[in-house]
């Protein structure tokens, strides 16, 4: 009899203690101390059967807190609680590590009302691409789409709309650059002109466009869209890619000084300042901070840089997933400001190291991301570089040629006519006088004529 | 015994001395030939056309890098939204 009662006492503690933490989530949450109540809710759950109910204070945490945080958690664990979110954070891991089957089965369970159903889609869709299933492929970009666009309309607000408005546009230029790859050039540009010049893609689309207009060999076209990216609006987006690719136009339209001349700009300016960035970055590959800390104040090793530096920076802060991990670090010191202000030293004890472990991790990852993407734009010089340098061989070679066969090119630098500017009837036509107006961006054409036809040179007469 | 060493010394001095003695050498200064007095055997024969054939000059081309794909902008953008 003693022995159940004791049993009895230890089972009713047990009961206690759990109500007790179950109350303490929701009291977190009722304060609106959502991150550390999402902690506290997995503390709670993570050991118990999970019912709907639990499913929903779920949702209802991410919905305040996003999903950045469950990124790193064990995917056993986000197993055990089968909601939209967290399936679509287990799709897109999936993704990433190849396993097409289970990223299909995760991504197929979120629900078509879910605020992450546009982006399943999307992911869900690239899925399909690597399996090479073009139908399923194309019904995925289609549903990202329309339900992108649905819940752009229904959005509370401007940030949120945006980051819809930003998952229709990947979608509409995903199936674009399919369509470049098979070779349906004017499908190709009926879907990039879809996107509107006041999109953050935008700028990055001038290049893709570019590459449309040179396979379709209008030559003009493709210099014109490039040209774009000398504008002062624009100055924060450069693109060795897009150096290269003038470079090689101006080649093929046999006008080989003009090919020399941004050959020649690209190792006298920019190669040395690369080099210049690669050695501090290299320097500082391994700090956890160096890349986070740089985004805000200024490096002395990189002032020289200056200007150069910071647009490379500027270009990369404009991504959604910086601003949403710079979003999640401001909330989560609110939520600590507050708990300090507000809160006993048991419960600051309590709640604020995991605070600061979560708002650390961040960092770290904000740290890591802005690396990654520096390397691989210093990355891509060598191979510019080395194209470069292979199209100045090439432009001597050809130059050889002439002398060889004793012709030379029919005008040494043709400056260009409008009767060479080919263009539908639904493109734009403008002067440029010698500045750069923002309704014209993105329209521009010379007006070149190929020089590649040759005549012979005259007998010299002899004394 | 003692003549003999006189007489073998004798003849070594005067070998030493001998040998700082230049000897000059002369070679012809010239050699004439008469070229029309000269007679080749044999039959004479002349091409009737000089010409150099034509070697087409070998280019190299190089294969300059054309994007016809944008398959790695696909991931970028993926990541660039989480």
């Amino acid at each position: 009899m003693k022995n159940l009662i004791l049993i009895s006492l230890i089972l009713f503690s047990h009961i206690i203690f759990a109500n007790e933490k179950k109350i303490f989530s929701v009291a977190l949450e009722d304060k609106k101390y959502y991150f550390s109540a999402l902690n506290e809710f997995f503390i709670e759950t993570y050991n118990k059967e999970i019912l709907n109910n639990d499913l929903k204070k779920l949702e209802s945490l991410l919905f305040y807190t996003g999903i950045e945080l469950l990124e790193d958690y064990d995917s056993q664990l986000l197993l055990k609680y089968p909601t939209s979110s967290t399936r679509f954070i287990l799709g897109r891991k999936s993704f990433q590590e190849k396993k097409f089957k289970s990223a299909l089965d995760h991504l197929s369970k979120i629900h078509p009302d879910h605020r992450y159903f546009p982006e399943g889609k999307l992911i869900e869709a690239q899925v399909f691409q690597a399996q090479n299933k073009i139908k399923e492929r194309d019904e995925s970009y289609l549903a990202c789409q329309s339900s992108a666009e649905k819940n752009e309309s229904s959005a509370q607000n401007d940030k949120i709309k945006r980051y819809y408005r930003m998952v229709f546009e990947i979608c509409l230029i995903n199936k674009a650059r399919h369509h470049f790859k098979k070779e349906e050039y004017k499908e190709a540009l009926g879907a990039y002109d879809r996107i509107p010049k006041k999109s953050y893609k935008w700028p990055y689309l001038l290049l893709e466009k570019a590459w449309v207009y040179y396979q379709m060999g209008d030559y003009n076209r493709t210099l014109g869209l490039l040209t774009t990216y000398k504008s002062p609006l624009l100055d924060t987006y450069f693109f060795p890619e897009a150096e290269y690719l003038a470079a090689l136009t101006y080649f093929k339209l046999c006008l080989y000084e003009d090919s020399l001349i941004i050959v020649n700009q690209f190792y006298q300016f920019y190669r040395p300042r690369f080099q210049a960035l690669d050695l501090v970055f290299k320097k500082n590959r391994s700090s956890q901070n160096y890349f986070y800390n740089i985004m805000f104040r200024e490096d002395e090793e990189l002032v020289k840089e200056g200007e150069f530096v910071s647009q490379i920076l500027t270009r990369m802060k404009k991504q959604t997933r910086f601003s949403l991990d710079f979003n999640a670090i401001f909330k989560i010191e609110q939520e600590i400001k507050r708990i300090e202000q507000n809160e006993n030293k048991i419960i600051k004890d309590k709640l604020v190291p995991h605070l600061e472990e979560v708002k650390s991790n961040l960092l770290t990852k904000i740290n890591y991301n802005a690396k990654t993407d520096i390397f691989q734009f210093l990355d891509s010089i060598p191979f510019i570089s080395q194209e470069l340098y292979k199209l100045n061989l090439e432009i001597i070679s050809k130059k050889k040629d002439l002398v060889y066969f004793n012709k030379r090119l029919i005008a040494d630098r043709s400056r260009g006519d409008y009767s060479n500017v080919t263009r539908s009837r639904f493109e734009y036509f403008w002067k440029f006088d010698g500045s750069f107006w923002a309704d014209e961006l993105g329209d521009y054409s010379m007006g070149l004529k190929s020089n590649c036809q040759t005549i012979r040179n005259e007998k010299v007469e002899e004394d | 015994m003692r003549l003999f060493i006189y007489v073998f010394s004798f003849y070594m001095m005067s070998e030493a001395y001998g040998e700082d003695q230049k000897v000059i050498y002369q070679y012809k200064k010239y050699e004439k030939f008469d070229l029309g007095n000269l007679e080749v055997k044999g039959q004479l024969i002349a091409p009737g056309d000089i010409s150099v054939r034509e070697r087409e000059r070998r280019r190299f081309e190089l294969d300059l890098f054309a994007r016809d794909n944008f398959d790695p902008f696909l991931s970028k953008d993926l990541e660039s939204l989480r």
